[in-house]
């Protein structure tokens, strides 16, 4: 049974469309991530899931009922926002309280909640406390906890994780991923950070302009980009993307790279179908780690700039005219300015069309 | 640090220019504010009529303020006219705040329109009030005028709601103004707390009540003191509106007390009720001086 559905989803301001029919459907349990830069219809889509917009037309689907016209406290929902959203003048045992006596939950049964939520969040020492007086992790945490009180059939994630210092992002990360394996709740998480949607995601949805580009699995996503936003978007650094020809050489379909010297073909698997394409242009897309360094069989490339990272160092060269990203074993990477022989492996190449701009193979 | 490395001179205007150019207007409000005040205090304690005179009564004249009607009906009106102007202006004000917060369309204009009665001198409002409220000129002519033979509203002539027109000439003029304070206050609450407790299933009334308005604390105090003391030096409202009548049904103690002194010949019991005022505002400013100065000390 499907959890959330959305069906054609558009919502306009006026002359500006800001989602341009999206469709959306995830099983219950999985964890859907809705990624895209600023401005892209993922915070406009998730109050239109949440109910506090509604779309100019199409469905939402929650479980089994269509949800349009229901308010947003009848969904079923609960909801994580990026500024915590807790009530000021409350305190922590107060904010978890505040959804349950308005929906006229007992007393007792009150108490029952919050005991077990602050044990499974460890906010138990905080309850008595006002939000003015704890950290940005702890006022997340109490935010999880009143979503959690709930016990809804969807949880919304609205950037939880956009306000806390880089060290406690990670931690927290950790904590929701662990939260949603031990709940098996549907959860729909806005994020604009592309590590997130990677790590925490069962489906990713990764929107631009108020269109899906891709939906799809984190790998599927990594792998076979549906085109160049996609592909530069997710993964970091991102891919690189180089200019080339289809060109045969021996009976071999493949593609030419010329750094500081004399260009090098190198062969295209068959998986990318590239037949019939023969001195068509195309972009090359490769991640950074699919070079390698080699003494023999790579393309000279003069590097630029080193960047060690600590466990990969990136060095920065061209290809084709192209600025390039390679990232390679610290053990062996050259200086800046020397030159280096940098072999790509195209197993997992990806290729681009220069005008449509999607993926062809 | 003069002494040692600057010229005598220089040293000497260093230490004293502060203290000349501070002397004048120290010296003419120690003698023509508290100088007077003292001296108003002497004179409660005399026999004064039309002018002062040094005839020492002791407290004949606060005897004689405490028997009269006149100065009764003036403590029971300022106690009725702040406690209705400051709920009526609070209650207005936030009403329209939160009704302007609601994102409409053209909010600039609206809250210029509302806030423009601030504009205006007490004065000019009294009297374009009393215009509207008179009953042969205003409000009640036009209903008749429509055919509304029977409307009546003759409060600005009637002895017992008179104080009451005060009452609204003051609201209208002041709620623009507690409505700029409040929803200054309600931009700087988070968006999102309210879509949480939307989420949470509160209604909007519920929201404004148990969340958005407590969160609003401090302006309610800032508030609060800027009204009260709107209130309790209210005279050139009741001088323009009512003149303190019909009779002296619309008194205050500020009128009060210009009636005795200036226009009766009674100044001693002008003085003696201005004495009275003072010692109410001191009883509800020494505290808070008190404690302003204490934290500051303090921190």
């Amino acid at each position: 049974m499907g959890a959330l559905a959305i069906k054609n989803v558009t919502k306009s301001f006026g002359d500006t469309d800001i989602l341009k029919g999206i469709n959306i459907d995830i099983d219950a349990g999985q964890f859907l991530i809705l990624v895209g830069p600023s401005g892209c219809g993922k915070s406009t889509l998730m109050n239109i899931i949440a109910g506090l917009e509604g779309p100019t037309s199409g469905e939402v689907h929650i479980g089994d009922r269509v949800v349009n016209n229901v308010a947003p406290k009848d969904r079923d929902i609960a909801m994580v926002f990026q500024s915590y959203a807790l009530y000021p003048t409350m305190n922590v045992r107060q904010n978890i309280a505040f959804g349950l006596e308005t929906r006229k939950v007992p007393k007792a049964e009150q108490d029952e909640i919050i005991a077990r939520v602050a044990k499974m969040l460890q906010i138990e020492h905080l309850l008595g406390r006002k939000p003015s007086e704890l950290s940005g992790g702890q006022r997340q945490r109490v935010a999880m906890g009143r979503a959690l009180a709930r016990n809804p059939k969807l949880f919304l994630f609205d950037e939880p994780l956009s306000n806390l210092d880089a060290k406690l992002r990670v931690e927290m990360r950790a904590e929701i991923k662990q939260l949603h394996q031990r709940l098996k709740t549907t959860i729909v998480y806005v994020t604009h950070d592309q590590i997130e949607a990677m790590t925490l995601g069962d489906r990713i949805a990764v929107m631009k302009d108020g269109v899906i580009q891709q939906f799809g699995s984190p790998q599927e996503i990594y792998d076979s980009p549906a085109n160049l936003f996609v592909a530069g978007f997710i993964g970091s650094p991102s891919m690189n993307f180089i200019p080339c020809h289809i060109a045969e050489q021996g009976g071999v379909l493949g593609v030419a790279l010329q750094g500081e010297g004399e260009p090098v073909f190198f062969a295209l698997p068959e998986r990318l179908n590239v037949q019939g394409r023969v001195g068509q242009a195309v972009i090359l897309g490769l991640r950074p780690e699919q070079f390698d360094q080699a003494d023999a069989g790579g393309v000279a490339c003069r590097i630029r700039i080193t960047e060690p990272t600590g466990p990969d160092t990136m060095l920065l060269s061209q290809l084709n005219g192209r600025d390039i990203i390679a990232r390679v074993h610290p053990r062996h990477a050259p200086a800046a300015g020397e030159l280096c022989s940098l072999v790509p492996d195209l197993r997992k190449a990806v290729l681009f069309d220069p005008e449509t701009q999607t993926r062809i193979g | 640090m003069s002494n040692t490395n600057g010229t005598a001179h220089y040293g000497f205007a260093e230490r004293w220019l502060p203290r000349v150019v501070l002397a004048p207007s120290f010296l003419l409000s120690l003698v023509f504010i508290y100088g007077f005040i003292a001296w108003n205090g002497y004179l409660s304690f005399t026999a004064s009529r039309m002018l002062p005179n040094y005839e020492w009564v002791g407290l004949a004249q606060y005897e004689a303020l405490f028997a009269s009607e006149r100065w009764w009906v003036a403590v029971q009106n300022l106690g009725l006219f702040a406690v209705l102007f400051i709920a009526g202006a609070m209650g207005v004000g936030i009403f329209l705040a939160i009704l302007l917060d609601q994102k409409i369309r053209a909010e600039g204009a609206l809250r210029t329109i509302y806030l423009y009665p601030l504009a205006l001198s007490f004065i000019v409002t009294g009297t374009a009030w009393k215009w509207m409220l008179n009953p042969g000129l205003g409000l009640e002519k036009l209903m008749h005028d429509w055919g509304f033979t029977s409307f009546t509203f003759d409060w600005l002539v009637n002895p017992d709601y008179s104080i009451y027109t005060v009452v609204i000439a003051a609201m209208w003029q002041s709620s623009g103004f507690v409505m700029a304070l409040f929803l200054a206050g309600l931009r700087g609450i988070d968006d999102s707390i309210i879509k949480a407790a939307q989420i949470d299933g509160a209604s909007l009334p519920r929201i404004y009540w148990r969340i958005v308005l407590p969160a609003l604390r401090p302006v309610f105090f800032s508030t609060l003191m800027i009204l009260s003391h709107i209130a309790i030096k209210s005279f050139d409202l009741v001088m323009a509106l009512t003149g303190g009548g019909p009779g002296f049904s619309s008194d205050l103690p500020a009128t009060f007390m210009y009636q005795m002194a200036f226009t009766r010949g009674q100044m001693g019991l002008g003085a003696a009720s201005s004495m009275m005022m003072l010692a109410t505002v001191a009883a509800l400013v020494v505290p808070y001086l008190y404690s302003e100065l204490r934290s500051k000390r303090r921190g």
